[in-house]
């Protein structure tokens, strides 16, 4: 019997009360499921905390649904708009094309530009055979005639690839070219290695033709086991320009193609330029026919653009310099930015909902073999209300979405110092090629993903998720212990998604006086980043209640909120490196990397910035000098002894797994002052690589003193002010002891002074030698 | 980066890797007490010695096909160690029926299976 199992995702994750939001469920092994409203208030199972919290939520949707499997389609491709099938050759023709292999012999057959049914063995195709040779063939519902390249194609090299058919003579020529240069490609001009290969042969008939056949690049139709139509025979690699006449060319007139140049004949059907349509502001997924009949194509799984070219010459590092040269897509089998499942339920959210974090639970299933999932989304205010926001850092759980390190990153046990602790959903979703990867993962041809999506089931955006490489609470699950201390507190609050804070800017974050961040708000675009700075600049009262924050760049189209992009420079702290050429995100043109090193450090919007990040055992902060200045000292009212977040449960203390300190050099405001610090962090705390030069014996916990966290405060113009946690395990430390600590004492403090209405606490002390209690 | 799983029989580097493995290991035996057993056992995790944390460093970068993970089969309560495929899509294995009832506990379970593939190989 099929083990039961549901999984599900929204259109969108950001809603308000009274509006519609759609469910896409999968299921396996059942036809119903049980729904239920809920509102998540804890996530983390941790038995020294609350434990899991939820409440129901009285909704229309409630009650069965009706559930079925759902086919979702891997791989990243594009499909030509060609409704008159013009490229449905039945005489003579030619492809061309640039490609770039990133895994030819991969054990699998790929197509990389044709008209190919695999399943009705019907069409043509060029492509790579299962040991990564090229191959030209055509079909005709029987057999299928191949003509194979004498030589393998090489990884990670540029080719010109041709095939011609001349159905006259039936005479096949296969053609293949290397085009590296001294940038362009893995292997250099001193390695002895054969590029080369030009055959023929007669073939017996001519292709087939079925006029539901699509012209794909990067793949070819297929039946699934149920017989969908499916893409399948995915393609890893570039592509750059590529084309088709209805015409056998000549080799010279395939050597002046090669050569940059497409002859404007008669016969040319198509002739896709990749590099056409380049913004400085970034690249769409329509890929142009500049030939007469425009036989656009469009982007699945969203192929990677702006990639550098067979002709990029290496003097220029961006698409937006010289498009020419960055005519290059991307593409991976193993690339997921939409299931596209059918919506299971549209449901209008009830009018009066407490803004917050939802979910709907589905269950299904009889005792141990029961099957849940949360399916987690937002809800807004209607119109803003309260003097609270908490902003959850949706673009940070979308980076990290369905991670796979502990299973495939070789460094990440070295760089938590632990060894993983894998839950069975870790496992399963390692085990299913369709949830997809996250910015942290690389594809299986060793690139790193720089797409991520929340239009498929994000294992880590549940409540109860547990990061398999710290075995903490992390992501959703650690951010609501957040809420869960506001709910407690009393204070009245709403919340808001980085979604909202891209799309609206400081708009979003103005109703309110005091706006409390996720506990490791890591990616940021460049308008959240602008309208964070702009209300804190004009009077916002800002709580970074973590660390780690405002360290990437990301990107979001607009109108599709639910992908993100992360490209990763070489000077960046990262799992994989973006390749020379290639920082430069195509969604909107802006350089990847660190934010630091485009001058926008950390320190300089909240006064702190990441020092350090490790695992095991997480440390307390000791109050500093400062905190006894009397325009500070209300933060610390109530705070017995020097000690604060002595116990948590990410690891037992406030200040760990990421770290941020004061750093003057780096533009933390001068008059920032330092409440607390932490001390005494253990040697799997490394000075982050950002802030050194050199990599050398001693940048550990017990041996340099960068490795600490800061709690520091600042007043910014206008009557705004800054609060800084300076640790992501801070806000894990809040519910010990029912939410009765110092750490929780501190944060209720500044929240407090920060959501009331007038001046700061300790505005009046202007006199310096009045200052020290 | 090449292919997850490109063909390494053609990598010369291999018998360099495995020459420096081979003293790095002879070493490390050397480092084996029951003094440092004891302090792992004592807390898996935090501010070790510098005999045990050359251990540790040691069995954090093996290759993925040689590393060992904890399976939490429910949280909090009942945990096992398991070792990686290092291939992706294939899950880990169960390499013994031994039970933990903490993660520390069952981070020495893997530790002493760490320093048991040390001794015997």
């Amino acid at each position: 019997m099929t083990p039961v199992r549901l999984f599900g995702y929204t259109d969108r994750i950001s809603v308000k009360p009274g509006e519609t939001i759609q469910f896409h469920v999968s299921a396996e092994g059942t036809d119903t499921a049980e729904a239920q409203l809920v509102r998540l208030i804890h996530g983390d199972q941790n038995p020294a905390g609350p434990g899991f919290v939820e409440e129901q939520v009285a909704c229309a949707a409630n009650g069965r649904w009706r559930v079925e499997p759902q086919f979702t389609q891997v791989g990243s491709f594009l499909e030509v708009d060609d409704p008159e099938g013009r490229l449905a050759f039945a005489n003579s023709f030619t492809l061309f094309a640039f490609v770039h292999p990133t895994w030819p012999a991969s054990g699998k057959r790929q197509t990389i530009i044709g008209r190919w049914d695999g399943d009705r063995k019907q069409g043509y195709g060029i492509g790579i055979d299962e040991k990564g040779y090229l191959q030209f063939w055509i079909g005709r519902g029987e057999e299928i005639e191949r003509l194979t390249a004498n030589v393998p194609l090489q990884v990670q090299m540029w080719y010109f690839v041709a095939a011609t058919f001349d159905a006259e003579t039936r005479r096949a020529t296969l053609h293949q070219v290397g085009v590296g240069n001294r940038y362009n490609g893995l292997l250099g001009k001193v390695a002895l290695v054969d590029y080369e290969s030009r055959k023929s042969a007669g073939f017996r008939s001519r292709p087939g033709s079925l006029d539901s056949t699509p012209f794909l690049m990067a793949g070819s139709r297929s039946r699934d086991a149920q017989q969908r139509t499916c893409v399948s025979e995915l393609y890893w690699g570039k592509i750059d320009r590529c084309g088709a006449f209805d015409q056998a060319l000549q080799p010279a007139e395939l050597d002046t193609i090669r050569s940059g140049l497409v002859p404007a004949m008669d016969s040319l059907v198509a002739y896709w330029d990749t590099s056409a349509g380049y913004t400085d502001r970034g690249i769409g997924d329509l890929v142009v026919d500049v030939g007469r009949h425009k036989l656009n194509a469009r982007g699945y799984n969203r192929p990677v653009r702006g990639q550098t070219g067979w002709n990029w010459d290496g003097f220029t590092d961006c698409f937006r310099l010289a498009p020419q040269e960055f005519g290059g897509i991307e593409f991976h089998a193993d690339a997921l930015t939409d299931c596209n499942w059918k919506a299971t339920k549209t449901v209008a959210l009830p009018l009066g909902l407490k803004s917050g974090c939802y979910a709907m639970r589905l269950r299904s299933g009889w005792g141990k073999s029961v099957s849940e999932e949360h399916v987690v989304f937002f809800v807004r205010p209607g119109r803003p209300r309260a003097r609270i926001a908490f902003l959850f850092p949706t673009l940070t759980y979308l980076a990290f979405a369905n991670e796979r390190l502990s299973f495939d990153h070789p460094e990440r046990e070295a760089l938590t110092g632990q060894p993983a602790v894998l839950s069975d959903i870790d496992i399963e979703m390692y085990m299913r090629a369709d949830f997809g990867l996250s910015t942290y993962d690389m594809h299986a041809d060793g690139i790193g993903v720089c797409y991520s999506s929340y239009h498929r089931p994000v294992m880590n955006m549940r409540p109860r998720y547990r990061m398999p490489s710290l075995d903490v609470a992390s992501g959703l699950a650690a951010d609501l212990s957040i809420i869960a201390w506001l709910d407690q507190s009393g204070f009245e609050y709403e919340v808001l998604t980085d979604e909202d804070l891209h799309r609206d800017g400081s708009e979003a974050l103005s109703p309110y006086a005091c706006v409390i961040s996720g506990s490791r708000p890591e990616y940021y675009t460049e308008r959240m980043l602008d309208a964070t700075e702009d209300y804190i600049a004009g009077g916002g009262r800002y709580i970074y209640a973590g660390g780690n924050g405002f360290n990437a760049t990301a990107g979001i189209r607009d109108g599709e909120p639910w992908i993100m992009e992360c490209r990763r420079r070489d000077d960046g702290y990262k799992p994989w490196v973006s390749r020379y050429g290639e920082h430069y995100m195509a969604t909107d043109g802006m350089r990847g990397g660190p934010w630091k090193v485009l001058g926008r450090a950390t320190q300089k919007l909240v006064a702190i910035g990441l020092s350090s990040s490790g695992g095991g055992r997480s440390e307390p902060y000791r109050r500093m000098p400062d905190s006894y200045h009397r325009t500070v000292s209300w933060i610390t009212k109530g705070v017995d002894g020097e000690i604060i977040g002595d116990a948590g449960l990410a690891n037992d203390g406030a200040a760990g797994l990421a770290l941020d300190y004061y750093d003057r050099a780096l533009g933390t405001p001068p008059h920032t002052k330092i409440i607390a610090s932490s001390g005494g962090h253990t040697d799997s705390y490394v000075v982050n690589q950002q802030l050194v030069l050199y990599s050398y014996l001693g940048l550990y916990g017990s041996y340099d003193w960068r490795v600490h966290a800061d709690m520091t405060y600042f007043t910014a113009p206008h009557g705004g002010a800054v609060f800084a946690c300076g640790s992501v395990a801070f806000a894990q430390s809040l519910p010990i002891n029912t939410f009765r600590n110092s750490a929780s004492r501190v944060l209720a403090n500044v929240v407090e002074a920060f959501a009331g209405a007038g001046r700061l606490p300790g505005f009046a002390w202007v006199n310096e030698e009045k200052q020290w209690a | 980066m090449l292919p997850l799983e490109y063909d390494r029989s053609q990598d010369r580097d291999i018998i360099v890797r495995d020459r420096f493995d081979g003293c790095r290991r002879e070493f490390l035996r050397t480092l084996v007490t029951p003094e440092v057993i004891e302090e792992h056992r004592r807390s898996p995790l935090g501010q070790h010695s510098e005999r045990l944390e050359r251990l540790l460093i040691y069995f954090r970068q093996r290759p993925l096909d040689e590393r060992y993970a904890v399976r939490a089969i429910e949280p909090f309560r009942r945990y096992q160690v398991v070792k990686l495929s290092g291939r992706r899509g294939v899950p880990p294995r169960v390499i013994d029926t031994g039970i933990y009832t903490s993660a520390n506990e069952a981070r020495h379970g893997l530790f002493l299976r760490c320093i048991r593939d040390l001794l015997e190989t």
